[in-house]
């Protein structure tokens, strides 16, 4: 039986549709829960948390949701073992929630992902290059070494801040699953949109089971959003960004 | 009942009192009405018909003249008579899909307070979009600023502000921004543009109408949405009156209050409904809290469907205690939608808001609540405090009311170039300085801050194409363009023209990305119909819009007036009629965008030059006032997009991208631009001399905005394109791409690189 995936909505949520329809391209069983079946949330074994605004952003982005009732699920899994992604929203939601990169306790974050420079939203193309931390990332850890997987940068709070303890451990204790990089796959805190410490996207936890990425890769994913790269005629098919997907079933099936 | 007793005083006297009382009804339309009723009106009353038969709802002032606009075609499934028009997009698994659009002005609220303005503008058209029982896809913001100069600093607020407030509210509920401009103009100082186009998909078979079904006696009405407080009191009639500064600060009770947060939710739970009217197939009417609030609502939504109403204020859920029964009657509070029910769906439909999407938990008090009931009687009952406040034939309240007014023609266009401009400036220095202009520069800056590409389904995004691409079907190489378009340079010297080419434009820009136009709407934005030479503007723009629309075979599905765009010192805007444009791609991998391709490709221009520089951003750089305006040549316009769109068809072009702002030479230039965009090292252009290709002058040819458009095609299908171009004149070669990144004509050649640093960083400073 395929693995079962959730897909949580939380007031304020926006982009639960294709990001449940990249995972459900991409090979996975993949269903939308919403708030309001929080208890149903045990039943799976996976959880993606997509992006948007939960709760409003009130007080910090993801501060209110890490405290729902459906991060308690959330939690147990991760502490479980089960697989857990948050993209933009989701990822801010997962370090509010400790989850990643899970340095401190539970619900004690110990980095956030803040304000961008600019102190405004953006949304511009960029390239997440794969780092050493994927290795032990099971979520990315089918991606090629080099990958470079197309995204988007849409956010207002996308920039990691953490104090430089924090930001050292991370870099050392190698917690950085993506870069923002050029053409080339040069990667550098410059090439960041929104001045993000240690030109992170993305940060794993300890165990590996938890990916929380920034920029969204699901809207850069099929042959009709990047026509002039497309791969392959299926102008409908899976590409580009939907290679961390499928390395996220891969893993999944691998469980 | 507090009553104004209008039998009982004089005109002056009768004029006081309503001014007093905040009411722009005339003194004529307030004797009508005591005349009608038979007796003093009471306040609830009055406020209802200020806002029912305001120029922002009633359309009186151009009722008559829309009515030349054309409205019917093949693709139009819904033409303009409810909340939103709908476009027949295509076909996919046997279901027929419609694209839902509207398109409005939040012109004053932007002026007064530009955030919120700005914001509840987005607000306000996705409701008009979803109440048609559709899924909101995209939104698209033209807009219209002053001068921002760096001492500017209400004007710069205001350009800030706007910008700031449409990306808030539209990023937060989920829906990309697809499309739009931004011209900034000291004519716009005191008055700035804010308009708003959403777009919907439904399948066409379970559209849901902005009216009580036939069989809907008795239908409940459930208001859903935020709970009604005191904001947006006046908002129907405080756009339909000339701003004066003064006012301004007092007209900001006047302005509703966004929650982008609570609308997200609103909407995901409508669509949930919209799944249960399918598996009942049941039909129901629905209907957007705009101007008028639960009045107007209930008012329009009854009517249209052949019924009267009643309607209980107390049931109505509020967020403060004591607001005056009018307050709740026509306040326009916003995130409210009002559904007409039959009486077995309506415990399900409470549940679904306020139980599975748990509104009173997301915004205070906000849910769906029962107010009301449809009635055969046709008259308009409201009660408060088990007393009837408002009791009137419902069909006098929303019927017809027309203003009769003077127009004075425009002054005729010139249509010949006066003299010989002498010119000492350098094609390099005026191509610079065209780059750095502010209608012509990078709106990166601006649309940077808007989520484009939300949903995963957008194909093209802004800044990539003419217009914006999006495949709203899962499973379907079916897309949808959109593009918007209206040249305020142009209105200011030529009202018609100026809506001539608004529709050119956007029909233009359409056609440059491959797809098939299918529909316009338009949002007309003038001053004061009360002044007969602005009022004059208006008749000769919607003449335009009509001629044009024709001579495209196209028609108007949806669209929206907006009056009195003028200082207190009276100074109109320019004339500035605003068009967009949907068009219709069956295959979406046909689809072209503006970045050249490959080096050793040909480039065409598809267009004739012309020796008209009125209107242009040259004119304006050279100060050249009194220039004709180039002419349309609708037929051979027609033509040439039958063509363009056969050779995309047929997989011939690279590229593609409209002569607009700034002329031939912005064109080419920002074709190498795209390459940027594209992650990849910029293609040079090398340009013909003007001999071949010609027959203007330099100036005309390089920096003229005749139209047309420039299309790259590669050196080994060259013979296809030319046999299929064989029957058109108007398609010349005139450039080639090459590997240096540069810009060369004649014996000069300009740096793309550097160009393109000119025209990226002008907005940067304002949007850093």
């Amino acid at each position: 039986m395929k693995a079962r995936v959730a897909v949580l909505v939380f007031p304020g949520t926006n982009s639960e549709v294709e990001t449940r329809d990249l995972l459900v391209d991409c090979g996975a069983d993949a269903r939308i829960v919403h708030w309001s079946e929080a208890a149903s949330l045990a039943y799976y074994d996976a959880f993606v948390l997509p992006g948007g605004f939960a709760y409003e952003d009130r007080i910090r982005a993801g501060a209110i949701a890490a405290h729902d009732a459906m991060l308690d699920a959330v939690i147990e899994g991760s502490e479980a073992g089960k697989l857990v992604m948050g993209i933009c929203n989701g990822a801010q939601i997962l370090l509010e929630a400790g989850l990643a990169p899970g340095t401190g306790a539970i619900r004690r974050p110990t980095a956030a992902f803040t304000h961008n420079i600019q102190g405004h939203f953006i949304c511009q193309r960029v390239l997440l290059r794969r780092d050493a931390a994927a290795e032990r990332c099971a979520i990315a850890a089918a991606l090629p070494q080099d990958a470079l997987i197309p995204a988007w940068a849409a956010h207002g709070q996308g920039r990691l801040a953490a104090s430089s303890e924090h930001l050292e451990e991370i870099e050392r204790g190698g917690y950085v699953v993506f870069r923002y990089a050029d053409v080339r796959g040069a990667t550098g805190a410059h090439l960041a949109p929104q001045g993000s410490a240690l030109g992170a996207a993305a940060l794993t936890n300890r165990r590996g089971n938890v990916l929380a990425l920034m920029p969204h890769p699901e809207r850069d994913a099929w042959n009709f959003n990047h026509l002039d790269r497309r791969e392959g005629e299926d102008v409908l098919a899976p590409s580009g960004g939907s290679a961390l997907f499928e390395s996220f079933v891969t893993a999944l099936e691998r469980m | 009942m507090r009553d104004l007793a209008v039998a009982e005083l004089d005109d002056e006297g009768l004029r006081a009192r309503a001014d007093a009382l905040g009411l722009a009804l005339r003194v004529d339309e307030l004797r009508g009405i005591a005349q009608r009723l038979g007796r003093a009106p009471s306040l609830v009353e009055l406020y209802a018909f200020d806002a029912q038969w305001s120029e922002h709802c009633s359309y009186k002032s151009s009722r008559a003249l829309l009515a030349r606009l054309p409205t019917s075609g093949s693709d139009v499934v819904l033409g303009p008579s409810e909340d939103a028009g709908i476009l027949h997009l295509g076909e996919h698994e046997g279901e027929r899909y419609g694209i839902v659009i509207a398109h409005e002005s939040h012109n004053h609220p932007s002026q007064v307070v530009p955030f919120e303005g700005a914001a509840t503008g987005i607000g306000g058209i996705v409701r008009d979009v979803l109440c048609m029982g559709a899924e909101v896809v995209a939104v698209a913001d033209p807009l219209r600023f002053g001068n921002i100069d760096f001492d500017r600093r209400h004007q710069r607020a205001v350009a800030t502000g706007v910008v700031a407030g449409i990306s808030a509210y539209g990023n937060a509920i989920g829906v990309p921004n697809l499309a739009g401009d931004c011209y900034f103009h000291s004519d716009f100082d005191d008055n700035v543009l804010v308009n708003v186009v959403a777009l919907g998909l439904v399948k066409e078979s379970e559209i849901v109408h902005s009216r009580v079904p036939a069989h809907g006696a008795d239908f409940v009405l459930l208001l859903v949405g935020k709970a009604t407080d005191a904001s947006g009191f006046g908002g129907a009639s405080f756009s339909s009156v000339a701003l004066d500064a003064q006012e301004a600060q007092s007209n900001k009770g006047a302005v509703q209050v966004p929650d982008p947060f609570l609308k997200n939710v609103l909407m995901r739970a409508s669509y949930r409904v919209f799944t249960l009217l399918r598996e009942r197939n049941i039909e129901v009417g629905f209907k957007d809290l705009g101007a008028g609030g639960i009045m107007g609502c209930s008012a329009e939504l009854c009517s249209a469907g052949g019924f009267g109403a009643e309607v209980d204020l107390d049931a109505v859920n509020v967020a403060v205690d004591h607001l005056l029964p009018e307050v709740i009657a026509v306040g326009e509070t916003q995130e409210r939608l009002l559904w007409a029910l039959p009486e077995e769906l309506v415990d399900e439909v409470e549940r679904i808001y306020n139980e599975e999407f748990s509104l009173p938990q997301v915004a205070q008090n906000a849910r769906a609540v029962r107010i009301g009931r449809a009635t055969a009687e046709r008259r308009f009952q409201l009660r408060h405090r088990g007393e009837i406040v408002m009791d009137v034939p419902i069909d006098f309240l929303t019927g017809t009311v027309r203003d009769t007014l003077a127009a004075e023609a425009p002054k005729p266009p010139r249509t010949q170039r006066e003299r010989d401009r002498a010119c000492d400036r350098s094609i390099g220095d005026l191509l610079h300085a065209t780059l750095a202009h502010r209608d012509v520069c990078s709106r990166a800056p601006i649309y940077r801050h808007y989520d484009a590409v939300v949903r995963g389904r957008t194909v093209i995004p802004r800044g990539e194409a003419d217009a914006g691409v999006l495949a709203p079907i899962r499973g379907s190489r079916l897309a949808f363009a959109l593009s918007v378009a209206g040249n305020p340079r142009i209105g200011r010297i030529d009202p018609q023209r100026a809506a001539e080419h608004a529709v050119y434009e956007s029909v233009r820009k359409v056609v440059a990305v491959g797809a098939e136009p299918i529909g316009l709407t338009d949002c007309l934005n003038y001053g004061s119909p009360r002044d007969a030479r602005q009022y004059g503007e208006l008749v000769a723009g919607i003449d335009g819009l009509a001629r044009a629309a024709r001579g495209f075979d196209l028609a108007y599905v949806s669209g929206n007036v907006s009056l009195y765009n003028a200082a207190s010192d009276g100074h109109a805007i320019p004339a500035s009629p605003i068009v967009a444009c949907v068009g219709r791609l069956t295959d979406v991998s046909q689809c072209v965008t503006l970045a050249l391709k490959e080096t050793g490709s040909r480039l065409y221009l598809v267009g004739e030059t012309q020796r008209a520089l009125g209107g242009s951003v040259l004119a304006s750089l050279l100060a050249l006032p009194d220039e004709a305006v180039p002419e349309l040549d609708i037929e051979r316009a027609v033509a040439e997009h039958h063509f363009v769109l056969s050779a995309a068809r047929a997989g011939l072009l690279r590229s593609a991208h409209v002569l607009s702002d700034g002329g031939l030479l912005v064109t080419l230039a920002e074709m190498s631009f795209g390459c940027y965009a594209a992650r990849r090292e910029p293609i040079g252009i090398a340009l013909d001399g003007l001999a071949g290709w010609s027959s203007t002058g330099s100036y005309e040819s390089l920096f003229g905005e005749w139209g047309g458009l420039v299309v790259e095609v590669a050196q080994r299908d060259v013979e296809r394109f030319e046999e299929l171009a064989s029957s058109l004149e108007s398609v010349r070669e005139i450039a080639a791409t090459i590997a240096e990144p540069l810009l060369a004509f004649e014996d000069e050649a300009w740096d793309i690189s550097e160009l393109h640093r000119i025209w990226s960083q002008p907005l940067e400073e304002l949007y850093p």
